[in-house]
């Protein structure tokens, strides 16, 4: 049986009952925002603004320290550059998969290209001979991740940007039930998830499986209209309230980062 | 050379009681030799002590494990007296753990394709070449061929090694661990080790009045004539001691097999 959590009177006004997207406009569209506990899967095309929307959303950041983000394919510079570009809080919780990927994973795989190609010299020949153990680099960056975002408390934010990085990685079943862990960690502690994956190559069983799971999906997506792009999130699933299904146009501004388009374009 | 005069190939000196002698003179140099055994049989006691008499008339030696860690195998091995750890600590003798290596060529996966197979063949053959291996022992090339899923690639893999090896004038000792040694056993794990090999030198036990004993027999040597008879092998603190075994020994034998 679920664990059940007591929440905090003041927490729960402090809260409420939605968490904004960090975009006040699309919050207006979405009655206020997005309930508390919801877990939503962003499917996304290249180029659609869907990593500027992943770190868009963990601005509110209502409490820095629970709030997560969590990049496979930035560096911190680049996120924190981002951040004090659109003027959102920089003390919330970063962790950069992908840079602390390359700086262990492929520098080892690089060194050991670098003996095949190149051979032994005499200095590695001496250290091989005196290493009497295997260095443990495997790191299990999707047990480390979810136990990470597990480890946070009611009323969390957390972004994984994207989950592209594990299925390319790991067992897809695995990655699945992971995102099922965390989605009944988000809805037990009324937290606030989101978790990008892009739609290229995606297995359409495992996008099955992610979007039975989401409380909310959505779509990001570019099309070209004349010489313009046109961006959109489209909700396409919203849990219990099927009226709240909608496409949303949005461009990119530099004051507010992701803006929905209030103006209908004329084609 | 004059005419009618011998010749007879430079031999390794393995330095072990009685096998010298077994290999009139020990083995030829650049020889690949598969030193088959069953467990217990005292096949890695073998391949060491053939390499500490050979950093003792000193050689540089290297010693690959790959069945247990090389912790262990010191651990295991510096209970014989004739085992010296400053062998090791002085570089004399090289002990590689084939874990580590492994993992520093990227080969820490199930299996071993082509280049993955280049790849451990070109990194022995380096160690052997920059620091002037003449003796070196797989222990074991049975564990080691199991990440080779295919015979050829296994094949291969031991006639190339064995090749650059001998170019490099390093005389090997391929451990092969097998479950039988009788007569009608395989001498190899994957059947094609024994082709490929200079030399065979079976190792197991047989049972004389209800004691297990060691038996080592040179089944073939390239390049050398040699005893074939079995030979009682004891394990003693001071090394290997090789001894002819008794005729009654192998009248027993041979009356067992007929069911006498």
């Amino acid at each position: 049986m679920a664990r059940k959590i007591e929440f905090d009177a003041e927490d729960e006004e402090f809260f409420g009952k939605v968490g904004s997207f960090g975009v006040p406009k699309f919050d207006n569209e979405m009655h206020g925002g997005v309930p508390r506990g919801f877990t939503m899967v962003a499917f996304t095309d290249t180029g659609s603004g869907s990593e500027l929307f992943a770190k868009q959303f963990s601005s509110p950041a209502e409490e820095s320290e629970n709030t997560l983000y969590i990049s496979t394919n930035e560096g911190q510079q680049e996120i924190v550059r981002i951040f004090q570009k659109y003027d959102w809080p920089l003390d919330i919780n970063v962790r950069t998969i992908g840079e602390e990927y390359n700086s262990t994973v492929l520098e080892r795989e690089l060194l050991a290209s670098r003996y095949r190609l190149e051979g032994f010299q005499l200095d590695d020949i001496q250290r091989l001979a005196q290493t009497r153990f295997v260095d443990d680099n495997n790191q299990d960056y999707l047990t480390e991740v979810t136990n990470e975002i597990m480890a946070l408390g009611p009323y969390f934010r957390a972004v994984v940007d994207s989950l592209d990085f594990f299925l390319q990685r790991e067992d897809p079943a695995r990655v699945v039930a992971m995102v099922r862990m965390l989605a009944a960690h988000a809805q037990l502690n009324r937290g606030l998830l989101l978790i990008s994956v892009s739609t290229n190559g995606l297995d359409p069983s495992v996008k099955q499986e992610l979007s039975s799971i989401a409380d909310m999906v959505l779509s990001f997506q570019v099309r070209t209209i004349g010489t313009d792009f046109e961006t959109s999130m489209i909700v396409s699933k919203f849990r219990n309230a099927p009226e709240n299904l909608k496409i949303l146009v949005f461009r990119v501004t530099p004051e507010e980062g992701i803006t929905p388009e209030t103006v209908e374009r004329i084609a | 050379m004059q005419a009618g005069s011998v010749y007879t190939r430079d031999r390794c000196v393995t330095g072990i009681h009685g096998l010298d002698e077994i290999l009139r003179g020990g083995i030829p140099y650049g020889s690949t030799v598969l030193a088959a055994g069953t467990c217990g049989s005292g096949k890695t006691t073998l391949g060491m002590e053939f390499l500490v008499r050979g950093a003792l008339a000193g050689e540089a030696c290297a010693h690959f494990t790959a069945t247990e860690p090389s912790v262990k195998l010191l651990e295991n091995i510096r209970q014989y007296a004739f085992f010296d750890m400053n062998m090791v600590d002085s570089g004399l003798i090289n002990v590689f753990d084939m874990d580590v290596l492994y993992s520093w060529l990227g080969l820490d996966k199930a299996s071993f394709d082509l280049d993955d197979v280049h790849a451990l063949i070109k990194a022995i053959v380096d160690i052997v070449n920059t620091i002037g291996v003449t003796r070196l022992v797989i222990d074991s090339v049975t564990t080691l061929c199991y990440k080779i899923k295919s015979e050829q690639l296994i094949r291969d893999f031991l006639f190339t090694l064995g090749k650059k090896l001998a170019t490099l004038g390093c005389t090997t000792i391929l451990i092969s661990e097998i479950t039988s040694a009788t007569e009608n056993a395989h001498w190899s794990s994957f059947g094609v080790e024994e082709a490929i090999a200079d030399g065979i030198i079976v190792m197991g036990d047989v049972e004389r009045m209800g004691h297990l004993l060691r038996f080592l027999q040179v089944v073939k040597m390239r390049g050398t004539a040699h005893s074939r008879a079995k030979h009682a092998i004891e394990l003693t603190p001071l090394g290997v001691m090789l001894t002819p075994m008794l005729k009654w020994g192998a009248q027993t034998d041979k009356a067992n097999r007929v069911g006498v």
